[in-house]
C-alpha cells in the first residue's frame, strides 16, 4: 500500500501502518483506523441492540446475568470457565436463571471478577432515564471488603 | 512518580514492539520488521474453539514466540518469570522498577483503561512495558497507544493476574544480555525457513496454507453459527480488525513482512529478497481488500451465499499466492 492511500483522519483510535514511501522504501506511518472512522456508529447501534434484546430475556427471567455478560463482554465459553475455575458444562447450567439462583456467593463473586463488574452488578442495572441523556460514567470502586462496592455517577467532561 | 529514562514509540505490534523497543533500550539498533521476520512472526491459523467466542484466524505465530525466536537467532538472554503468587509478583515488577529497568508484562487488554472503549476485549497476550511507578499507578509504554500512560496498581495487577485461555501468570520479562556482534545474515536466513515451513509444511489441518483454505471454505458457513444477522455482520466486519486494526500493521502482518524483506535484502545484499517483498506488498494489498470488502458487506448486512461465496474466493485466492510466494521464498533461501 502506498503511503499517500493509507492516511484516515481519526485522532481517537490510531495505529501504526507499514506502507510503500515515496522513495519506493518500506517503513511504518501513523494514521487512523479506517474502520473506526467509517463504521464505529454500526458497532454501536449493533452492540445497542444487542445489549437491549438480552436485557429484555434477562428481564423475563430467560437468560440468567451470567449468559448476559458472557455475550456482552464477548467471552469464548472455555476462556470464562476456566476464569471462574468450572467446566463448560457446569458454565452452560449457568446460563438458566433455576440454576444462577442457586449459585454460592464465592462463585458468583468469581463471575463478577471476571466481568469486572461488583457482585451487585449480577442483580442490577442502571440505566438513564432517558435516551442520550448526556455523557454519564459509572464508577465502581472496590473496597477492603470484595463483596461491597461503591458505585459513583458522574458526568463526562465533553 | 519514578519515570525510567525510555522512548515511547508506538508500533505495529505489542510483542514485536515491546521486544524491540527493549532491545534498542538496552542498545541493540534494530527495527520492528527486523525482530518480526527474524522471529518467523507470518503465519496463519484458523480456529473453532471454546476459547473464543466464534471462529477466528491469527495472522502471527503464538505469542511469546517472538521473545523466544530472538533470544535463539539473536543470541539474546532474557530474564522470564511467572508467578503463582500475586503479590510476589507485584513486589517483583516493583523492585524492577525501583531498580530502574523497563520490564514487559504480559496482560489482558481488556483492562488497558486508556484504550477507546470499543477496542477493549479479553485478549489475554498482550504485552506491554512498565516504565514508572508511584504510590497508586505504574507508568506504561504501551505500542497501540500514542503516548505514555498510567495505569492504576489495582488495574494492572488484575491485567497480569486475569484468569482463563493463556493466562498471564504474572508474565515478565526483560533482556539481560544482548551480544555485541551479531551475525544477521544466519539469523534472517534461519527466520525465513522456518516461516515458510510454518506456511507450507506444519502438518496440522488448520495452519499456514490449509488454514487460509481452511477459512475460506468455513466463512461460508458463518450464518449457520451467528445469532443473527447483526451478531454475523459483526464477526464479519471483525475480520477487518484481525487484519488491519489488531496490532499487525496492515494486512495481517503482510505489510510487515514486505518491510522485513526488504530490509533483510539490504543487510545480506540479496536483490532477489527485494523482488520478494515487492511481491508480498502487493499480497498484502490483496489482504487489505477482502478487509475492506468484509467491512462494506457487513455494514450493508449483505451477506447472502453470493456475498460470502466471492469473499470464500478472495480468500483461497490468497492461499493460492501464499503458497507460491513461500515455496520461492523457501527455494531461495534453501
Amino acid at each position: 500500500m502506498k503511503e499517500k492511500d493509507l492516511y484516515v483522519d481519526f485522532k481517537a483510535q490510531q495505529a501504526v501502518y507499514y506502507v510503500e514511501k515515496s522513495d519506493e522504501s518500506y517503513g511504518p506511518v501513523i494514521s487512523g483506523s479506517y474502520l473506526a472512522k467509517n463504521y464505529l456508529d454500526d458497532f454501536y447501534d449493533k452492540m445497542n441492540k444487542q445489549e437491549q434484546a438480552l436485557r429484555e430475556k434477562l428481564k423475563a427471567g430467560e437468560i440468567s446475568p451470567v449468559y448476559y455478560y458472557c455475550i456482552i463482554r464477548e467471552f469464548g465459553e472455555g476462556d470464562l470457565a476456566s476464569r471462574v475455575g468450572i467446566s463448560v458444562q457446569k458454565l452452560r447450567k449457568h446460563y438458566k436463571m433455576e440454576n444462577f439462583v442457586k449459585m454460592r456467593l464465592s462463585l458468583l463473586k468469581k463471575y463478577a471478577d471476571a466481568f469486572d463488574i461488583p457482585v451487585a452488578g449480577l442483580f442490577h442495572t442502571t440505566l438513564t432515564r432517558h435516551e442520550n441523556a448526556g455523557k454519564l460514567r459509572i464508577e465502581h470502586a472496590e473496597t477492603p471488603n470484595p463483596y461491597f462496592s461503591i458505585s459513583k455517577i458522574e458526568a463526562n467532561e465533553e | 512518580m519514578k519515570e525510567i529514562a525510555f522512548e515511547h514509540r508506538m508500533a505495529a505490534h505489542c510483542e514485536t514492539g515491546t521486544v524491540t523497543a527493549l532491545l534498542n533500550h538496552g542498545g541493540l539498533q534494530i527495527t520492528e520488521p527486523m525482530v518480526f521476520g527474524i522471529a518467523s512472526g507470518i503465519f496463519f491459523g484458523y480456529f473453532e474453539s471454546s476459547n473464543f467466542s466464534f471462529p477466528t484466524f491469527i495472522v502471527r505465530n503464538k505469542p511469546g514466540s517472538i521473545r523466544k525466536n530472538i533470544s535463539k537467532r539473536l543470541g539474546v538472554q532474557f530474564y522470564e518469570q511467572n508467578f503463582r503468587d500475586s503479590h510476589k509478583g507485584e513486589k517483583t515488577l516493583n523492585d524492577l522498577i525501583a531498580k530502574g529497568i523497563p520490564t514487559a508484562a504480559q496482560v489482558d487488554f481488556y483492562y488497558m483503561d486508556y484504550m477507546p472503549d470499543y477496542q477493549r476485549v479479553h485478549i489475554n497476550v498482550h504485552f506491554i512495558n512498565v516504565i514508572g511507578m508511584n504510590e497508586n499507578a505504574y507508568l506504561v509504554s504501551d505500542s497501540y497507544y500514542p503516548k505514555k500512560s498510567e495505569l492504576k496498581i489495582q488495574t494492572l495487577n488484575k491485567a497480569r493476574f486475569a484468569g482463563g485461555f493463556m493466562a498471564p501468570k504474572g508474565f515478565l520479562f526483560y533482556p539481560v544480555s544482548i551480544p555485541k556482534d551479531i551475525l544477521y545474515e544466519k539469523a534472517i536466513i534461519t527466520g525465513i525457513k522456518k516461516a515458510s515451513y510454518n506456511m507450507l509444511k506444519l502438518p496440522v489441518p488448520f495452519i499456514g496454507i490449509r488454514g487460509i483454505r481452511k477459512f475460506a471454505k468455513k466463512v461460508k458457513t458463518w450464518p449457520g453459527i451467528a445469532r443473527d444477522i447483526d451478531h454475523l455482520s459483526h464477526e464479519i466486519m471483525r475480520i477487518n480488525i484481525l487484519l488491519e486494526d489488531q496490532g499487525t500493521g496492515g494486512a495481517g502482518f503482510r505489510y510487515l513482512y514486505a518491510s522485513f524483506l526488504q530490509q533483510a535484502a539490504a543487510e545480506i545484499k540479496e536483490n532477489s529478497l527485494k523482488d520478494m517483498s515487492k511481491r508480498m506488498m502487493m499480497i498484502g494489498d490483496n489482504w487489505r481488500n477482502i478487509s475492506y470488502f468484509a467491512a462494506k458487506a457487513g455494514k450493508n448486512r449483505d451477506l447472502g451465499p453470493e456475498r460470502l461465496n466471492e469473499l470464500s474466493e478472495m480468500i483461497n485466492a490468497r492461499a493460492d499466492e501464499e503458497q507460491q510466494f513461500f515455496s520461492d521464498l523457501a527455494r531461495l533461501v534453501k
